[in-house]
């Protein structure tokens, strides 16, 4: 079972804000703790597929923007 | 070639503000697809998201125009808090809970390019992360809450716990329930863990 204040830390450290020290320990029980190491494995896992389903918007809109942002340009 | 497209997120805005649009152009086609799908998990509708996109990508043309841009956070996060913001407003003005229109046919792929694939599985990969953007609308509220707010707008826990007046070990603790309740609503869905529908 792995503690809360360590669940904690794995979520700090796959989201890349757990400090260096307490990183490289959590990285160090990696090397002994099977379960531990599973989840973090799982969390990035499932971070990773988030990633991956971002949605594209569509042409237009992305057009919009540009052409917006030259006109500006044009009149200032 | 594109010039622009090696460089930094921070150059191209420096190079926007000096009044070179491809730098302009460069930084939407590089944050697009994670402010669009910030805006649409929050409002879920793809018109809206589409029109809040432009609002946000607006605001941050005047900001960074006349010269309010602060330098010293990355701009995707400043875009996608933006982005998230605008989001909200319209979520908490219209009061409502719009109907999920999340494939509408059009550009139907992300931003991941995999040439060798069949257009089948093409769309299974499409199917699978349509269906995870519709299982992060199932999660409780202070869930979904605290996993948009650090995934998709990129915001710190320490900056979550104070936007949502709770600590941090509770933001922490929300969102690695939202994770957990995630995973077993994928389990429980059928979303395989196949590594060839992640990113990278």
């Amino acid at each position: 079972m792995i503690k809360t204040s360590t669940q904690n830390e794995l979520i700090q450290y796959v989201y890349n804000e757990l400090a260096d020290d307490a990183a490289e320990l959590l990285e160090k029980a990696f090397m002994h703790d099977d379960e531990l190491a599973e989840g973090c494995s799982e969390l990035l896992l499932i971070q990773s597929l988030m990633n991956a389903s971002y949605k594209s918007p569509s042409e237009r809109s992305i057009n919009n923007i540009l052409n917006y942002s030259k006109n500006l340009s044009l009149q200032s | 070639m594109n010039t622009t497209t090696q460089l930094s997120d921070s150059a191209l805005v420096t190079l926007y503000i000096a009044g070179n649009e491809n730098a302009f152009e460069q930084l939407v086609n590089r944050h697009k697809n994670k402010v669009f799908t910030t805006i649409l998990l929050i409002v879920k509708d793809t018109y809206t998201a589409e029109d809040l996109m432009q609002d946000a990508f607006i605001k941050a043309i005047h900001t960074m125009k006349s010269g309010r841009y602060n330098e010293e956070g990355k701009f995707s996060s400043w875009i996608c808090r933006i982005a998230h913001n605008l989001a909200i407003d319209f979520f908490r003005k219209e009061k409502r809970s719009p109907m999920i229109t999340l494939e509408d046919g059009s550009n139907v792929f992300n931003n991941l390019s995999f040439a060798e694939d069949s257009a089948e599985s093409l769309q299974i990969r499409e199917d699978t992360h349509a269906r995870l953007r519709e299982l992060i609308q199932t999660l409780p509220q202070t869930q979904r809450e605290v996993l948009m707010m650090r995934h998709y707008a990129e915001m710190s826990f320490q900056e979550i716990a104070e936007a949502t007046g709770v600590s941090i070990n509770t933001a922490l603790g929300r969102m690695r329930y939202a994770l957990i309740n995630l995973r077993k609503k994928m389990q429980n869905t059928n979303i395989a863990y196949d590594k060839n529908l992640y990113s990278e």
